[in-house]
């Protein structure tokens, strides 16, 4: 007997020294306490070398949870992430007003553009109210192009637009076959959709769908960037923009996507489709060196279509034979130019520049006149400097009210 | 040593035919041991444990990812807790398969019956004090059970829950009753139990004139035994810590719709079948109560067994009680078996 108890006692001896050694692989706690929170977590522990998503949002102020959600005490995978909001995406649109919102972050004041969220549920990246409207109207659905349906229901009180509310549209309510085959094949081009499978179109969802990057870009250091998954950035290229335009055609007879076929190498090449006409600008720029936060994340007002949304064109920078651009001279240390500069300082703006702002009064932040009253426009995602110079005074023979970019293509598209 | 009051629950000495393993089953003393180890252990986990709605499951995650040692804590702490509700239940059908519930052991049956009543009451009040998902079946079916009592079911719920709802006054009294009420009452049961044991004359056996051998076991080969007992149930608590943690689950928002785990614990699993029989009062209140009547009018309505037939497995005298339990226990553990393996829990 006493020798089956030692016997037992080493036993148990041994399965201490196992619990001892099973308490020493378990890593060592790593608490950090965001200032905005002010309640410690521990997701550190796992992801310390995780790099910091932006400058804009300091781990040290932010932490983790208060984006990502999930058990912020919790040392155990499966239970830490359970909790998280969107899975790895936070930005998702189903969940971002918790994640991103807020009366001080992302769904703030209108008035100081700070109400991101509200403006991006509206635009129609979100509601692709343009392609619904048309398809449904082609196959019958819907007597004309009026927009009453988006991906899902939004309503603006205060529109601008005459457009108050968007019904959801629900595929299964449809009568007609080509809008079931519409609902398989084609939506898969809006910031709520998961995109397509492929690597060209590789893209997170909601914010993060244009704000991380999903493919190497170039920098504005002049060299490639490689893609880091935990970033945010307002340095956009196009190759971002391309994960869902330029990408291919929708036919409509079969109601399908057809990618298109060419393999692009270069910039010039990848920029558009083979068909496609385009200006020297249009290719050497980034789509967000002209196009606006507005025409990109919506302006708070519900639109038919992108037709409705978009409005820069040539004009808004190079004016036309008879107007100079629109510009404005920077007096407000607050203006909203110092404050986008601010996030991607491509630019060095000072109290006194003249920028160009746009027909609806937005600053082309990136742009400054010079005193030979040409202008430099500094590429956001690459830092390039450009100079160019307004059409009047020159010998362009454009008519003042022919200003759509097919217009200036007749004389100025680049052949490839 | 000598007058410790130690030596008045245990026994001096014991007959040896009945001190084997094989006759026990060591239930009763593995009870005791992991007792212990659950009061200890308890004990050092409210150190650390926040009885309020808004911080119970992240106290319960500090104690499983940050205190040191803490997950080893819990997990000992769930693990001897399960093992406490299988050795009672072993315990309970030993007590009847050899008979031993036969006059005078009648109160003692009834005594321990309490005491697996209140283990029962244990574990489960110690299972919602995680207030975390995981419970959801157990907080919201179970305690919707006391409702359909007729007549006093809303006020024992009312009692119960605190209020038209669980919330925080649930998650506290559910504190009180498992660190104060319910020890309290194990205390004194158990006690009284283990003393009944020595006043009902030890372990039940056949007269001395009756016994094949007259051989006994002296105190310290019963000491040896039970400390071999607990290095090896000790053990295996260690290993079932180390390899199977207690499960955890992320805290229960107020006001969400997130429904959690819709499995009972264990234990209940015979009873959430039961439940999809129909009448949630009939399947869910009045069978198991029946049952528990019958196990507790055992020794009153049961043939006691011949003092000669005591003290082995089986005897002739009380088949009926045998036959009886057996086919009880049968249709828990194929009920918990239906349960577990029916799709839409």
């Amino acid at each position: 007997m006493r020798r089956t108890i030692t016997l037992a006692s080493g036993f148990l001896f041994l399965v201490l020294l196992i619990v001892g050694w099973q308490q020493s692989l378990r890593p060592e706690p790593h608490p950090l306490t965001p200032q905005l929170t002010g309640q410690v977590e521990y997701c550190l522990t796992c992801h310390a070398d995780l790099p910091e998503i932006s400058p804009s949002h300091p781990v040290e102020t932010f932490g983790c949870v208060r984006c990502h959600g999930g058990e912020r005490l919790a040392l155990d995978a499966d239970l830490a992430h359970s909790t998280m909001r969107g899975g790895a995406n936070p930005s998702d649109l189903s969940v971002v007003e918790q994640s991103c919102g807020g009366s001080k972050c992302h769904s703030g004041d209108e008035a100081a553009a700070r109400d991101h969220i509200q403006r991006v549920r509206t635009s129609v990246q979100a509601t692709y109210t343009g392609a619904i409207t048309n398809i449904r109207y082609t196959f019958g659905a819907q007597p004309d192009l009026s927009p009453i349906m988006g991906i899902h229901a939004v309503d603006d009180e205060k529109t601008a637009t005459g457009i108050a509310a968007l019904s959801a549209f629900d595929p299964s309510m449809e009568t007609n076959p080509a809008l079931e085959q519409f609902a398989q094949n084609c939506l898969t081009c809006h910031l709520y959709a998961e995109p397509r499978e492929g690597d060209a179109y590789t893209r997170f969802t909601g914010c993060a769908a244009c704000h991380t990057p999903t493919r190497d870009f170039p920098s504005s250091s002049g060299e490639k960037k490689a893609k880091t998954v935990h970033t945010l950035t307002t340095e956009i290229a196009y190759t971002q923009c391309n994960a869902c335009h330029n990408r291919g055609n929708y036919d409509l007879r079969t109601m399908t996507f057809v990618p298109r076929e060419d393999v692009p190498t270069d910039r010039i090449h990848n920029y558009y489709q083979p068909i496609a006409q385009f200006t020297q600008c249009e290719w050497t720029l980034d789509c967000i060196d002209c196009h606006t936060r507005e025409e990109a994340m919506g302006d708070g007002d519900i639109h038919g279509s992108q037709a409705d949304m978009q409005y820069v064109q040539c004009k808004t920078c190079h004016g036309t034979i008879t107007e100079l651009p629109k510009t404005k001279t920077l007096t407000d240390p607050d203006d909203i130019a110092f404050r986008m500069a601010l996030l991607n300082p491509v630019i060095d703006l000072k109290l006194g520049d003249t920028i160009i702002v746009t027909e609806q009064g937005e600053p082309l932040w990136n742009t400054r006149m010079l005193p030979d009253g040409n202008f430099e426009l500094f590429g956001k995602a690459t830092g390039q400097r450009f100079l160019f110079r307004p059409v009047m005074g020159t010998s362009c023979e454009q008519k003042p009210d022919e200003q759509a970019s097919r217009y200036c293509h007749e004389c100025h598209a680049v052949e490839r | 040593m000598r007058h410790n009051f130690f030596y008045h629950l245990h026994p001096p000495t014991i007959p040896k035919k009945q001190a084997r393993f094989r006759y026990t089953l060591g239930a009763g003393g593995l009870a005791v041991f992991l007792s212990l180890i659950l009061l200890v252990t308890g004990i050092l986990e409210m150190f650390f444990y926040v009885p309020a709605v808004e911080q119970a499951a992240e106290s319960v995650q500090t104690i499983a990812y940050l205190v040191p040692y803490g997950d080893l804590i819990r997990n000992l702490h769930f693990w001897a807790a399960q093992f406490l509700l299988v050795v009672s239940g072993v315990h309970l059908l030993r007590v009847i398969f050899t008979g031993a519930y036969t006059p005078p052991r009648h109160l003692n049956t009834l005594i321990g019956l309490g005491l697996g009543i209140t283990v029962v009451l244990m574990d489960f009040t110690g299972y919602i004090l995680r207030w975390d998902e995981g419970i959801f079946w157990a907080l919201v079916t179970g305690t919707n059970l006391v409702k359909t009592i007729p007549l006093i079911g809303n006020t024992i719920y009312r009692i119960l829950v605190g209020g038209v709802q669980p919330g925080s006054a649930t998650l506290i009294r559910f504190y009180a009753w498992h660190i104060f009420g319910l020890t309290l009452v194990s205390v004194v049961l158990g006690v009284w139990h283990i003393f009944r044991v020595r006043r009902d004359g030890g372990i039940a056996a056949p007269p001395t004139s009756q016994r094949e051998s007259r051989k006994r076991i002296p105190r310290h080969t019963l000491i040896q035994r039970e400390v071999l007992a607990m290095l090896l149930a000790g053990s295996a608590l260690l290993i079932l810590s180390i390899f199977s943690p207690a499960p955890i689950a992320a805290p229960i928002i107020t006001g969400t719709s997130n429904q959690g785990e819709t499995l009972a614990p264990w234990f209940f699993l015979w009873i959430q079948q039961l439940l999809k029989f129909g009448d949630p009062f009939l399947w869910g209140v009045l069978v198991p109560s029946v049952i528990l009547i019958i196990f507790g009018l055992t020794p009153y309505i049961f043939p006691s067994v011949d003092d000669s037939e005591l003290g082995r497995w089986f005897p002739a005298g009380n088949r009926v009680a045998q036959v009886s339990t057996g086919l009880i226990v049968v249709f828990m553990i194929v009920l918990t078996l239906l349960a577990l393996l029916s799709p839409e829990t």
